[in-house]
């Protein structure tokens, strides 16, 4: 593997990584809040570059129009997951909301699949594609330098909106103790709800990021949102920067691998890659271990 | 050790009528048919196996398709390449598979939850794509063809004999689970699935356990993917996907976990209804998921556990009235030793985050005799003994059971050398009979050696220890289902089932009537007859005065007394930890306040508990504005639970609660909290992530965010909270995080303030300066509702008191009043002192 193709391939994962952190966020953040995890997580970021494809592509519609709507569908989205499929389980202290989140995921793709088709859609080409710079052989579009900048801005946001609003301080009371928070006045279940529409909003964004790299297909969100997991994982779904890291960290590893050895070895190599990580650190990456209680 | 269960025996029934329905359908069917015979009779093997792992054991796992693919590709290799028999090939291929399962099981149990369905979905990703990688063992994407088929008479099985095979092969394994699951195995895995850390404590290894759930649960799978291969006849890493494994969970929750027959039902239902709806085969996504939710929702312990609940009726076989008697001398020889060994603890210490938890404590627990601990709350006392049993270890000190050292044992080898204990919360295997819960206990959790006994012997042996403790349900029920006096009678027998040297008790008496504690009282009396050695905390001073040979008192992790009960009673340093007597009282004064005739809040009625034992029982009590009530009452007494049910976390409650003229039980803790009723928590429960003053912020959401000068005020009442405004709460010491608490509180100008133990766990001055700035609040004219171990100290201030005992309100009266009453003294120092 010569330099260039190294280094492009490094842009290109730090593109890709940046998006499974943003995805992963999403675990993240209703973990956090809720300690439960939206397995539908990978549906939410299919359903926001089907809706970015439908509506900015089918329908036209310029894409401040498109995106926004898009947006507010995935945040609906898995604010619905959250009150059929985890809340019901949650309250009574299962932890089926693991597979039902997982249904959630299955039946949403089941049901784009037949709205949206079995064949997969590329993108058409834009300004962010067609543009970019290059130095030293190596090509960079636009859209590989906007993703990276657009997921660290949503990270950067996020942990704004945390240290710095009202809403944000609560959602944060809540992650640390739920019966104090209630105590305070703060409405636990509105916020537990707000913080899975919020992760729906990052796995749309990274969905409509994705798309114009990728085909646009009903299936297209699984995989994905499997690595978005194993980055969510590996960063310990503790700390958000840990998460993020994690994400770019996999995309590039993955990215160099698919370079170096082919893009067979990348599935088995990246996964093989976070069972030893979490072989060797159980609570992730950049997590802490909690302290057993008896 | 197995026992014929009723569950076993409809387990066999259910197999064998699915052997004579394969044959059946093998002999008048079509190809297809033979097909989907052996496509079931596959799945059903492939749940049953996983079963061993999700049902029994508890541990989940999304990559199942991945010991299919080893057993598939392993069998399929070995008898087309190498000409090995396919059975010895198969056998092999469940072998491979239990290799990858146990290794898998190394990063597996390091993790749980969340992080465990991870590892085990990137297993499944690693094997199935690591086939398509390996060409030369797997073929590649082109896959393995002309796979062959088992040897039989005279050539090989055809299709009808291969279908006949794997259903008789699923009806054998069906079986067999039923005899497994209430094996010592099977026990073991049960035990730890329900209560991983009452498991351990009674000697089960976690890892040895879970290790052998992952080995068994894979080679029985791997078989299956054998099986798979030469019925298809072709297989491909595309035969191997991740959705596979989600099936494979599907049919076990479908059937029902856990459940022996289960895993047959599952297996008909996810392979039967897609194929009978094979002209909406684009739907199969949908049904899936929607069968999923379905059962989630609906039948959370599938299909076999709803029809168990639906047709076994409660079965009540009491045990006669002569069998306790009787059975005394069997308990007597089980338990009793030439000499039992001293428990010995020495200058034992362990901190966390900073805070000496346990401070260099000494103490001796001698054979047949009752030692007791006791100690205000968060003295350290379930810490030492958390020590002592080996879930924790210290930083000094030293454990010895005779002439043993266990200091730093792991839990299994503390109990594996005598130390037994229970738990303040009963940590029974609730899913699991009452019997199986000693059986484990019998084999002391572990997976061979131990006691020998045949099962009729075992049988009479736990049936006469849960005799003897005075048991008198059936050894047959469900341990969830039993009430709470059962819980802690059971779970004492389950302890002494270990045939321990020491017997470790934490609140057994807790939330017990006071018949039952007597009786409670008498069987650790009869324990310590046999010659063992017992160690007991408890709050229920009446029980530990009655029964105690020797006492220890302990307060902020340090011994502060010891001697016999009379002794302890009369020791001035007790005195002070449990009343507060003394020295504060000159320091606090009284403030004299003038009580108004309105009511904040009055209380009617109220009973509530956790379970079927009520914590509180109709109790009645009213604030008025501007009064200052101090509700008292030893540990246990229901008084924190009392203050929770007021705000709405706890529930549901009986009875009424009138709030500023409006009724609030029952309304939502947020609502109530806004409405201006504030409870500052017990423990203080800062949120120790965020700032000081963030923190005091938090207090105000959902009314006007606080003014800068409202801050300010705060912070003058509290003078070292504004030195500290910008640091994280977590790094505050205990009395500054109780100011913090206290602040946070009063921001929300709340109209009552519900004060719960402020004091707890706080060093003497900064005990001063809290009821200093109560007192201060008190002359402010504030509402407070305040419960606090110092009870003089709290009657100090207050100008009104009522006393909890047992959750029931014994006195209601002034502050004046009580001080001279012996009935404070007996509800915290028990008997006639």
């Amino acid at each position: 593997m010569d330099l260039n193709t190294f280094l492009s391939s490094v842009v290109a994962g730090v593109g890709l990584g940046s998006m499974y952190g943003l995805t992963a966020l999403g675990f993240f953040v209703t973990y956090a809040v809720s300690g439960t995890v939206n397995f539908a997580q990978g549906s939410t970021l299919m359903l926001g570059a089907v809706l970015s494809f439908t509506l900015g592509v089918r329908f036209g519609w310029p894409m401040w129009a498109a995106a926004p709507l898009g947006l507010a569908v995935c945040a609906a989205w898995s604010a619905f997951v959250e009150a059929v499929g985890v809340r019901p389980f949650a309250k009574r202290g299962s932890e089926s909301w693991l597979l039902a989140t997982v249904a959630l995921g299955l039946i949403l793709e089941n049901v784009v699949l037949f709205t949206f088709g079995k064949d997969p859609r590329g993108m058409p080409a834009s300004f962010l594609t067609t543009n970019g710079f290059e130095a030293a052989g190596l090509r960079v579009t636009l859209l590989q330098i906007a993703i990276p900048l657009v997921g660290f801005g949503i990270a950067l946001a996020l942990h704004t909106f945390v240290t710095r609003s009202a809403s944000g301080k609560a959602m944060l009371a809540v992650a640390q103790n739920r019966d104090a928070a209630r105590l305070m006045g703060i409405n636990v279940g509105l916020v537990v709800t707000g913080a899975f529409a919020l992760s729906g909003v990052f796995a749309g964004v990274a969905g409509m990021l994705i798309a114009p790299l990728y085909t646009v297909s009903a299936g297209m969100g699984t995989l994905f949102g499997i690595k978005a997991y194993a980055a969510a994982i590996l960063g310990g779904l503790g700390n958000p920067w840990g998460v993020m890291l994690a994400g770019v960290l996999l995309g590039t590893a993955e990215s160099v691998i698919t370079a170096g050895f082919g893009s067979t070895w990348t599935q088995m190599l990246s996964f093989a890659l976070v069972i030893v990580a979490l072989a060797v650190r159980p609570n992730g990456l950049f997590g802490r271990a909690a302290v057993k209680k008896v | 050790m197995t026992t014929v269960t009723a569950s076993t025996r409809a387990t066999l029934v259910l197999a064998v009528l699915g052997v004579v329905a394969a044959t059946l359908g093998a002999f008048y069917g079509n190809n297809y048919h033979l097909l989907i015979i052996g496509s079931i009779a596959i799945s059903a093997i492939v749940a049953t196996g996983l079963n061993v792992l999700f049902g029994l054991a508890g541990q989940i796992s999304f990559g199942h398709a991945g010991f299919f693919a080893i057993g598939a590709y392993t069998a399929s290799f070995l008898s087309a390449k190498a000409d090995v028999p396919f059975v010895l090939a198969a056998l092999a291929g469940a072998a491979l598979a239990a290799v990858a399962g146990a290794l898998l099981a190394v990063p597996a149990l390091r993790v749980r939850g969340p992080y465990l369905a991870m590892v085990t979905i990137a297993f499944g990703f690693v094997v199935e794509q690591g086939s398509a990688e390996w060409k030369a063992v797997t073929g590649g994407w082109n896959g393995f063809m002309n796979i062959p088929r088992p040897e039989w008479i005279g050539g090989p099985l055809t299709d009808r004999g291969l279908a006949i095979a794997c259903a008789v092969l699923a009806a054998g394994l069906l079986y067999g689970f039923a005899r497994f699951a209430s094996s010592r195995w099977g026990l073991a895995m049960r035990a730890t699935r329900d209560a991983e850390i009452a498991a351990q404590s009674l000697g089960a290894n976690l890892v040895a356990v879970r290790t052998l759930a992952f080995a068994i649960s894979a080679a029985v799978t791997g078989f299956a993917g054998a099986l798979f291969a030469t019925l298809q006849g072709f297989i491909s890493p595309e035969s191997f996907p991740f959705f596979l494994s989600i099936t494979f969970v599907l049919m076990v929750l479908v059937g029902g976990q856990g459940s022996s027959s289960g895993p047959l039902l599952g297996a008909l239902v996810v392979v039967l209804l897609p194929e009978m709806l094979s002209s909406l085969a684009e739907y199969r996504l949908m049904f899936f998921g929607g069968l999923l939710l379905l059962v989630l929702w609906i039948a959370p312990s599938g299909i076999a556990g709803a029809a168990a609940s639906m047709w076994t009726k409660p079965r009540r076989r009491q045990l006669k009235d002569g069998a306790m008697m009787a059975d005394e001398p069997r308990v007597a020889a089980y338990l009793s030793r030439e000499q039992s060994a001293r428990l010995v603890v020495d200058n034992l210490t362990v901190s966390f985050g900073g805070n000496r938890a346990v401070d260099g404590v000494s103490l001796t627990a001698q054979p047949g005799r009752v030692t007791s601990l006791i100690g205000p709350n968060g003295a350290g006392k379930t810490t030492l003994l958390n020590l002592i049993s080996g879930f924790y270890r210290p930083e000094a000190g030293h454990v010895r059971i005779g002439a043993s050292d266990i200091t730093a044992a792991s839990s299994h080898n503390a109990a594996r050398a005598g130390v037994a204990r229970t738990f303040q919360t009963s940590q029974l295997f609730n899913g699991m009979s009452v019997r199986e819960n000693l059986l484990v206990a019998l084999h002391g959790g572990s997976l061979a050696g131990g006691a020998s006994l045949s099962p009729a012997d075992a049988i009479a042996l736990t049936d006469a220890l849960l005799s003897w403790v005075g048991y008198t349900g059936s050894a047959a029920r469900a341990a969830g289902e039993l009430p709470h006096v059962d819980r802690r009678l059971v779970e004492i027998a389950r302890a002494l089932a270990t045939r321990p040297q020491v017997l470790l008790l934490d609140e057994p008496a807790a939330g017990l009537s006071s018949e039952d504690t007597d009786r409670l009282g008498a069987v650790v009396r009869r324990i310590a007859g046999l010659g063992l050695g017992v160690l007991i905390i408890e709050h229920d001073m009446r029980l530990i005065m009655g029964i105690s040979d020797r006492i220890y008192v302990l307060d902020a992790g340090r011994l502060i007394a010891e001697g016999t009960p009379a002794e302890v009673q009369q020791n001035a340093a007790v005195r002070r930890a449990y009343l507060g007597e003394g020295e504060f009282e000159a320091v606090v004064g009284r403030v004299p306040g003038e009580a108004r005739r309105t009511e904040a809040l009055t209380v009617q009625g109220l009973t509530t508990g956790y379970g079927a034992a009520p914590v509180l029982e109709g109790v009645s009590l009213t604030v008025h504005e501007g009064e200052l009530i101090a509700l008292l009452g030893a540990n246990g007494a229901g008084k924190s639970t009392l203050m929770r049910a007021l705000v709405g976390l706890h529930r549901p409650i009986e009875g009424s609660v009138f709030f500023a003229g409006r009724e609030i039980g029952g309304a939502q803790t947020h609502l109530i909290a806004r409405s201006g009723l504030t409870l500052v928590p017990e423990g203080r429960q800062v949120f120790a992530e965020s700032s000081v003053e963030d923190n005091i912020r938090l207090g105000a959401y959902g009314k006007q965010p606080l003014t800068n000068e409202r801050v300010e005020e705060l912070f003058a009442l509290f003078p070292k909270l504004a030195t500290l405004r910008g640091r994280r709460a977590g790094l505050l010491s205990g009395g500054e995080q109780q100011m913090l608490a206290l602040a946070r509180g009063l921001a929300a100008n709340p109209r009552v303030l519900l004060l719960d133990e402020p004091s707890l766990g706080l060093a003497p001055t900064v005990v001063n300066e809290l009821f200093g700035a109560l007192a201060q609040l008190r002359a402010e004219g504030r509402t407070i509702l305040l419960v606090d171990q110092m009870a003089r100290l709290a009657l100090a201030l207050a100008d009104r008191a009522y006393v909890l005992s047992s959750g029931k309100i014994v006195f209601a009266g002034t502050a004046e009043e009580l001080k001279n009453n012996p009935v404070l003294e007996r509800a915290y120092l028990g008997g006639g002192a």
